[in-house]
């Protein structure tokens, strides 16, 4: 369940570009106390990795555009040598394109680019990359992805023709897919079509809470099939669904938790590189550090707290509760489908299982018993849980 | 966790009552819905939409009610989403609108092309996207009818943040809600940007004059070979990478300033132009 110390096998040669005081080379900015202190004690690296079959050499940390709202900040980041940027045609309705461009501007080339479409079929793609196209200033993709693909069957035959067809016309160079749920069965699949060089998926240090190895196995097989995984939401998507003022956002906005969660990420070594949302210089300069530091045993510390806050939601699947229920239900797969949605955020999923119970179950409602009988183990709260699965899906 | 669970359910519960109201096929004669209506929250809006999603939580998304018509081949998506506040809303518009085409009187703002329209009202974002069996269709009556009815439906403010009053009106490109980090500056936490064909201005909206004083004090702290200027109550301009030349002051609570012309000279002068309009 515990995130595992870094691991410096990378499938790369891993690159090293010694880049210490990088902030004072790139213009004005002055970095915090803090942040003086720690690359003076810890200097930033810039890491690599090889992005699978495409044999494109991309910085273990990229930078998501989705909510940038300033360019001098994707400018300032490829200046520092990130070199992974990600955007898509949907953002902001083409206007983060535009924004992405004419920030990266005469440094294009020097980037790996990728964008996204969510149109259901050939023309409609083939229209969307020609406006990605035209509003990033670009006469090439590096990777065009299909966005938001939750289940195989969201892929028909002419959407990866589209993609075949770019990548011959070299308006593409390699086709990718982006998955935010549904990744177990996306990624074996991916791995098994052939027909994809990378994969965008949700990814980060909650999933491995769970002691749920399927996400670990789905990424090994995409990797081990030559698809190069770039990894996003490495904060579990934690910060912005934290309202402020509640524990959570406390946790997961204190000093260095974005840090921690963004190294235990590039150091899988399955990953190749990760997305970030980056809105500021400040959160540019704490991500550069993620490269080359391995997961301290600080980073752990914090890690295991947000853990540990959210011990009493998080089910371990030991399966000690079985048969506990005096109304019989599987207490441990209820939880399971929760997870999915307050964990994974994967609502649809986690409703979909719940509703595949036997009719009985699903009209048990917890608020009916007097007690519950049901007792955790590891403390998870297991009445408040299925009370809440059931007003969730129900 | 029950009782947050129960809000969930008065929230959904009462955001579909509201729905009835402003989420019909019928405005339009010859749309039928398809299929249910949906629900999304902040917890689940990712199953909708994808990645944009986080866009819609930066600006404070509590959530979102759609419906999916159809006519003949043609689909029309209507999706109302409620945001933080009336601000916000007019913030997630402004960020999403067509900067090729004039905003219009709708609500506190909106676009309407041939298959497609959004505007602002209240706290309310409105987007409409069709999607038709001949892409080339021009479908704008049929937009401009669900929006004139969808709007007597929504209540709300019907003007934009008065902040954008204080902008310049010459040269004008753009202006848009920044929800976070102006400039990419994490001092500046929320305001606004005007594009100008030359540069851009901002501005930023403290608690107190004191608060914003402590802010002004922070960026000055963080430009290197920064100086003195003569703007507002206090002031400094500098010549920078990434943001050239800049000019940032602060007018009782309010930091503001322009950035990315040519020296800070120009900086400044344009800076001392936008302090006489800011009350």
């Amino acid at each position: 369940m515990a995130p595992k110390t870094s691991r410096r096998d990378f499938l790369s040669a891993g690159l090293m570009v010694p880049v210490a005081g990088a902030s004072s080379k790139f213009g004005f900015w002055k970095p915090t106390e803090t942040t003086a202190a720690e690359t003076a004690s810890s200097p930033v690296k810039l890491d690599y990795k090889v992005l699978g079959r495409t044999g494109l050499k991309v910085t273990t940390v990229g930078f998501g555009c989705m909510i940038t709202s300033d360019g001098s900040v994707i400018e300032r980041a490829a200046d520092a040598g990130i070199n992974y940027f990600d955007t898509a045609r949907s953002y902001s309705h083409g206007n983060n394109e535009r924004m992405v461009g004419t920030a990266l501007g005469a440094k294009r080339k020097q980037v790996v680019l990728s964008t996204k479409t969510h149109a259901p079929d050939k023309a409609g793609m083939q229209q969307h990359l020609e406006q990605s196209l035209r509003e990033l200033n670009t006469d090439y993709i590096d990777i065009w992805y299909l966005h938001g693909v939750d289940s195989p069957a969201d892929v028909h035959d002419d959407m990866i023709e589209a993609q075949q067809l770019a990548k011959q016309q070299g308006k593409i160079r390699f086709a990718g897919v982006s998955t935010h749920s549904g990744q177990k069965e996306v990624l074996p699949w991916m791995a098994q079509k052939g027909a994809f060089d990378v994969v965008l998926a949700a990814y980060n240090f909650s999933m491995s809470a769970a002691g749920d190895a399927g996400m670990e196995q789905a990424i090994a097989t995409a990797a081990k099939a030559g698809i190069g995984v770039v990894a996003m939401k490495v904060m579990a998507g934690g910060i912005r669904r934290a309202k402020h003022g509640d524990p959570l956002y406390q946790k997961l906005t204190q000093p260095g938790a974005m840090l921690a969660a963004l190294k235990w990420v590039v150091n899988k070594p399955n990953v190749a590189t990760t997305i970030p949302s980056i809105t500021d210089n400040d959160q540019l300069e704490e991500n550069l550090k993620a490269m080359g530091n391995p997961l301290s045993a600080g980073d752990q510390k914090i890690l295991d707290a947000h853990l540990e806050m959210i011990r009493p939601v998080y089910c371990r699947m030991c399966g000690q509760c079985d048969g506990a229920c005096q109304k019989g239900l599987p207490v441990a797969d209820v939880l399971r489908f929760l997870t999915y949605a307050d964990g994974y955020g994967q609502f649809a999923l986690g409703r979909e299982r719940f509703l595949e119970l036997t009719a009985e179950h699903v009209a048990v409602r917890c608020g009916d018993c007097a007690e519950c009988t049901v007792q955790c183990p590891h403390g998870v709260h297991v009445s408040d849980r299925v009370a809440r699965a059931q007003e969730l899906f129900a | 966790m029950r009782a947050a669970g129960l809000l969930l359910t008065v929230l959904l519960a009462s955001g579909t009552a509201g729905a009835q109201d402003y989420l019909n096929c019928h405005f339009v004669a010859g749309w039928e819905p398809s299929g249910a209506k949906r629900q999304y929250i902040a917890d689940n809006l990712f199953e909708y939409k994808d990645g944009s999603a986080e866009g819609y939580l930066s600006f404070g998304f509590v959530r979102m009610q759609g419906i999916t018509c159809a006519s003949g081949a043609n689909t029309l998506d209507i999706d109302v989403s409620e945001m933080g506040d009336a601000d916000s809303a007019y913030g997630m518009f402004a960020t999403n609108l067509d900067p090729s085409l004039p905003v219009a009187k709708i609500g506190m703002g909106g676009q309407v092309q041939r298959q497609s329209a959004s505007f602002a009202k209240g706290k309310y974002y409105v987007e409409l996207v069709e999607v038709a069996a001949n892409p080339d269709s021009d479908d704008t009556a049929t937009m401009q009818a669900f929006v004139a009815k969808m709007l007597g439906y929504i209540e709300g403010r019907e003007t934009p943040p008065a902040v954008l009053e204080w902008f310049a009106k010459e040269d004008l490109a753009s202006t848009r809600m920044i929800p976070e980090s102006v400039l990419g500056l994490r001092e500046l936490k929320q305001g606004y940007v005007a594009k100008y064909k030359l540069g851009q201005a901002f501005i930023v909206q403290e608690a107190s004059p004191e608060a914003a004083a402590a802010v002004l004090k922070s960026l000055r702290e963080r430009f290197e070979g920064a100086t003195s200027a003569k703007v507002g109550d206090e002031a400094f301009q500098a010549k920078v990478k990434y943001l050239d030349g800049i000019c940032i002051f602060r007018k009782g609570k309010t930091i503001a300033g322009y950035a990315n012309l040519s020296g800070p000279e120009d900086a400044a002068t344009q800076a001392a132009k936008l302090a006489t309009r800011i009350p």
